[in-house]
């Protein structure tokens, strides 16, 4: 091959490279720092948070806005245990504001979900309306549980552990922007706090993380079984 | 004696009368200009009503008319690439998009075709529920459980399967990117047995 042609051969190649690129890149969800790097600080300010904080939520308005969402985390807000899909149903606004722009931004990994999570199908403020509306659906007891072999291990790990945050009954705290627990799938509470202990849920909270360094994996399977338990009285 | 309303008010009146009808007169002519255009332009291919007969044409009639107004809009600006459909949009003006969007979407969607009723049964089921072994989300979240969509959504049901397919071809493989994105995550994520059902079960909906 002379000199023209294989340049020819390699700028075409090139180019189909980087079409190929253009059509994915797309769809990749972006990847911003988290815990793995130094100096991370968790829930640090963000634009596109700020702006679905600030706006003045309409449930009503937030349920139809829902439908982007619920043929994966259902109707009902309850998820699907099996494929790991979060039960969304009355956890805290704020929990649910701060998880959309985590993931939107690549602080969460979720290519399962990110193409049905950014800017082109919902904004921030719509964002703002379905959290305000999956707060206000009623509190769900049919999701997953554990098989219950460990609970006293798993009830005393929590109060020890977990209970200043999370809460007692598992309630979260909606201003400081903790998760409920209570209500969750006992397979999602499972890989988030085996995730968030080796680094995997990027947008962990450190303090947590630091918590859970000498968990056993049976010590994270009976703390989420009893935290999968947990009823809050609302 | 005194008029009871005053000259120069009756004479504001009559303005905006009159410039309210001149408005009344020229939308009937962009309304009467876009049913000329479908006729003679569109119909062709698409049918007189909409209904095309043709099944990699696809049926508008009974669309929504926020989508077929952003699709109109996208082949115009060159956002969505259609080589069949580039030439006719060339002779249409910005103007005369929402009044061929509201035309189609006026117009009474005639049944689909069925082609494989055996595979209606897996589209069913795919369009209801989704897979969630595969990540894919249930086609009636968006699209409505009768397929007849809503706003940017568009209507599914009737459509033919051909025309349905190609679309999915076109979203897997990153050439149909104008829209809401979510599609190409749905398209790459069915497997062919499932695009087909899924086709035919949309055909089905009345
Ligand atoms: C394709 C299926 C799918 C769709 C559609 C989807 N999600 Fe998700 N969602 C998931 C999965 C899977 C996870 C858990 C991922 C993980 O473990 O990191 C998740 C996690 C979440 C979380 C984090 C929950 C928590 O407790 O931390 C929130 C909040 C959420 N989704 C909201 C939404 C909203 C709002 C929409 C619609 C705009 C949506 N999701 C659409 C699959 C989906
Ligand atoms: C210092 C406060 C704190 C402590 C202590 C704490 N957590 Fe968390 N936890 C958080 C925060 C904050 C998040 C949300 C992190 C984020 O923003 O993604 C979270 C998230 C979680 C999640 C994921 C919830 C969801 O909806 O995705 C699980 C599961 C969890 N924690 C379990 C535990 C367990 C088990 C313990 C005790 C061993 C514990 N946490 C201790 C603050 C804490
Ligand atoms: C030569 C045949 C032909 C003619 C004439 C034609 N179209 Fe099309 N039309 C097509 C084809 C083929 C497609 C699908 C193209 C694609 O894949 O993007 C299409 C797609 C469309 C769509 C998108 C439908 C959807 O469901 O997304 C609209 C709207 C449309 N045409 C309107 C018109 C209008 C209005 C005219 C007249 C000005 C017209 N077409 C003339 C063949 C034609
Ligand atoms: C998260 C919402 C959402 C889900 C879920 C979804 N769609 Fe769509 N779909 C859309 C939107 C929005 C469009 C509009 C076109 C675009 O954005 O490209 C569309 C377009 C389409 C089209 C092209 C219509 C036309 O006239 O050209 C077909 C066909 C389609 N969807 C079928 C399906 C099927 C089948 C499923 C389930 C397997 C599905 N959709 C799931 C949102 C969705």
């Amino acid at each position: 091959m002379n000199r023209p042609q294989l340049s020819s051969a390699l700028a075409l190649i090139a180019g189909i490279i980087f079409t190929c690129q253009a059509a994915h890149a797309e769809f990749k969800q972006p990847h911003a720092t988290g815990i793995e790097t130094y100096g991370y600080a968790w829930n640090s300010p963000d634009q596109d948070m700020n702006r679905a904080l600030a706006h003045k939520a309409d449930a009503g308005k937030g349920e139809a806005a829902y439908k982007v969402c619920k043929g994966c985390h259902k109707p009902d807000g309850a998820g699907l245990a099996e494929a790991d899909y979060p039960q969304l149903a009355g956890q805290h606004a704020s929990v649910i504001i701060k998880q959309m722009m985590d993931i939107r931004a690549g602080r969460r990994d979720n290519p399962r979900m990110y193409p049905f999570s950014g800017e082109w199908i919902v904004s921030a403020e719509e964002i703002a309306d379905i959290a305000a509306y999956l707060n206000q659906l009623p509190f769900p007891t049919t999701n997953g549980k554990g098989n219950g072999y460990n609970l006293p291990r798993g009830k005393a790990l929590y109060l020890k552990d977990c209970a200043s945050c999370h809460g007692k009954t598992g309630e979260g705290d909606a201003k400081k922007f903790y998760p409920m627990v209570a209500g969750q799938h006992f397979s999602y509470l499972k890989r988030e706090t085996r995730e968030s202990r080796d680094h995997g849920r990027r947008n962990a909270s450190p303090e947590m993380v630091k918590v859970l360094k000498n968990y056993s994996d049976a010590d994270v399977e009976a703390v989420s079984d009893y935290m999968s338990r947990l009823n809050i009285v609302r | 004696m005194r008029p009871l309303v005053p000259t120069p008010l009756i004479a504001m009146i009559s303005i905006v009368v009159s410039i309210t009808f001149t408005n009344i007169v020229q939308a009937d002519d962009a309304a009467a200009k876009a049913i000329h255009i479908a006729n003679e332009v569109c119909a062709g291919c698409h049918g007189v009503d909409g209904n095309s007969l043709v099944p990699t044409f696809p049926k508008l009639a009974g669309q929504q008319k926020v989508y077929l107004l952003r699709e109109l809009t996208d082949y115009k600006t060159g956002k969505r690439v259609s080589e069949t459909m580039a030439p006719f949009m060339e002779s249409l003006t910005l103007e005369d998009l929402p009044h061929l969007a509201a035309y189609y979407a006026k117009q009474k969607p005639a049944p689909g075709v069925v082609s494989n009723p055996s595979l209606l049964a897996v589209g069913k089921t795919l369009f209801l529920q989704g897979n969630s072994n595969t990540d894919v989300p249930s086609c009636d979240s968006c699209h409505e459980e009768d397929g007849s969509g809503s706003g940017k959504f568009p209507r599914v049901a009737g459509q033919h399967s051909e025309y349905a397919l190609e679309q999915f071809r076109l979203y897997a493989t990153g050439k149909r990117t104008n829209g809401a994105r979510v599609m190409k995550a749905v398209a790459e994520r069915m497997s062919e047995e499932e695009t087909r059902a899924v086709a035919e079960y949309m055909a089905s909906m009345p």
